[in-house]
């Protein structure tokens, strides 16, 4: 049973494609068949998180339009065999996505894989809509700002009624949420809201929280999904999501402003 | 989606909600100052708002010229007027002359007042939703209503409403089980029972009931009203925030009590 992992937001420029990457290799590091999908028609990011942005001959549009098969556009993981990618087209734009399409390329990939992760644009438009249309779950991304949080208000108000389970009466779709960029340092403060504002106004829990660090812009433009590097605070969080994204219960870590050991002080670690 | 799919237009009656202005003297100069003051405060919900003139406080209803020019004054003063509401076979004379429609949703309203009409501010009615929904928008949801036979009906809401949603509970109270979320709006022409925060708007008695209330147990709304008389919350006083309270409306004030 495959289910479809849609990754939005409204607002841009929160992570959802750095969490996409970081969750569909996750998944697949786990043992199953992910393949991720780049929604973001003519602002293809996807690929360069991934580090296969030299790689892509073929890409979604192309399937949609029947001008590749799916087999000539997936792109396979060097590192991770089990994880494919399905990169956007740059050349064109949204209106290049249907609805038809988009239930055919899905219900193939269905067949063959265990999750099917897609990574939406921002906006609440046709491709974000198309993105999260025939979703089972949802991961809203969030950061620890009013602006986006009314935003995710608004995507969470979409999920609830404008998906294909809603309407056909299947019932709600699971939603989590995924707080990024959060630096309890600010949050102390007073500068950032806290993970309680969030979860208050939002009046859901989270799935994770991923703290700010200089790690994840390394890992991007490396094209390597932070989740690879377990030796950082923002890697070992994406981690922890994907296990609790998988049913595992794990406690949230990276809450709190990080104390400095009595070595690391003497010698300025 | 397949734009042939869809209807090329969809009919809807009784669905926005449009202020009503009631004239307590025809005095265009002061009418404007007041309205002109009203629309400064709240451009957002009031700025180019529709408005229906209510006529009905006058005995002697001022002639076409008279009220062509109080339309010109609304105009300047910010709103627009697109009708009158029904009254006397008089105002319907005049709205025929005028080419306007009349509304006739708040006959509640219509008992004529003294002649000698209290310089009381002019005032308006059930502005809900006054600014109009983005295209985006999804279109307001009524909530779910059972109309058995004996025409008893409620309407709940189970779960949070999210920003961009509007709900209305149309002739009836209006209960909320979870959060209203900022930039979220509920209407009811009854009672508003929001079991959850408010952090979006509240809007009760949206056809012109002034003994309706708003109650909810975490009170940061961004505004409220009853009847039409609303209060956008930007200067709201601290010790509000965050409280269990009810909202009601005492002649034309809000009144904001706590629930212990």
């Amino acid at each position: 049973m495959s289910e479809v992992i849609v990754v939005t937001s409204g607002k841009g420029g929160v992570g959802k494609t750095t969490s996409s990457a970081s969750i569909a290799m996750g998944l697949a590091r786990r043992g199953h068949k992910v393949v991720v999908i780049d929604f973001d028609v003519g602002l293809r990011n996807l690929d360069l998180i991934m580090g296969c942005e030299r790689r892509v001959v073929y890409d979604f549009v192309n399937v949609i339009n029947g001008e590749a098969s799916l087999r000539q556009a997936l792109i396979k993981d060097k590192r991770q065999e089990n994880l494919s990618i399905l990169a956007a087209s740059q050349t064109r734009d949204k209106d290049a996505l249907t609805q038809e399409g988009v239930e055919r390329v899905l219900n193939e990939l269905r067949a063959d894989f265990d999750y099917i992760v897609c990574d939406s644009p921002a906006g609440i438009e046709k491709g974000a809509h198309l993105a999260m249309y025939f979703a089972d779950r949802a991961v809203v991304v969030v950061n620890p700002e009013v602006s986006s949080v009314r935003d995710s208000d608004r995507v969470l108000g979409l999920l609830a009624s404008k998906t294909r389970r809603v309407e056909q009466g299947e019932g709600k779709i699971q939603e989590h949420l995924l707080l990024t960029r959060y630096n309890p340092k600010r949050v102390a403060d007073g500068d950032m809201m806290s993970l309680k504002d969030v979860e208050e106004i939002l009046g859901i829990q989270v799935l994770g929280v991923i703290p700010e660090s200089e790690e994840v812009l390394q890992s991007s433009n490396s094209g390597n999904p932070v989740i690879l590097d377990l030796d950082s605070p923002a890697g070992q969080a994406y981690d922890d999501a994907v296990a609790r994204l998988l049913g595992e219960s794990r406690p949230l870590r990276f809450l709190e402003v990080g104390k400095k050991g009595l070595f690391q002080r003497l010698f300025g670690g | 989606m397949s734009a042939s799919l869809e209807a090329a237009c969809d009919l809807r009656i009784g669905q926005v909600g449009v202020g009503t202005l009631k004239l307590q003297r025809f005095d265009l100069a002061a009418i404007k100052a007041e309205m002109t003051t009203k629309v400064q405060t709240a451009p957002q919900l009031l700025r180019r708002a529709p408005v229906i003139v209510d006529l009905n406080t006058f005995s002697d209803l001022p002639d076409v010229a008279a009220v062509g020019e109080l339309l010109d004054t609304l105009r300047e003063a910010g709103v627009l007027p697109v009708g009158l509401t029904y009254g006397s076979s008089a105002v319907e004379a005049l709205s025929v002359e005028l080419g306007l429609p009349l509304f006739s949703r708040f006959r509640a309203n219509y008992e004529p007042a003294s002649p000698a009409a209290q310089p009381e501010p002019a005032k308006t009615t059930a502005a809900a939703a006054a600014d109009p929904a983005p295209a985006s928008a999804p279109p307001a949801q009524r909530s779910e209503s059972a109309a058995p036979a004996a025409g008893f009906r409620l309407s709940l809401h189970e779960g949070h409403v999210r920003s961009g949603q509007q709900i209305y509970a149309r002739g009836q109270d209006l209960t909320i089980l979870g959060n209203v979320g900022p930039g979220a709006e509920v209407i009811a022409d009854g009672n508003i029972h929001i079991y959850g925060s408010l952090r979006g708007r509240a809007l009760a008695g949206a056809g012109g009931e002034q003994r309706a209330r708003v109650f909810c147990r975490e009170f940061r709304a961004e505004l409220v009203a009853v009847a039409g008389n609303y209060r956008v919350l930007d200067d709201a006083p601290v010790e509000l925030h965050g409280k269990a309270l009810q909202v009601r409306l005492d002649g034309e004030r809000l009144l904001f009590d706590p629930l212990s």
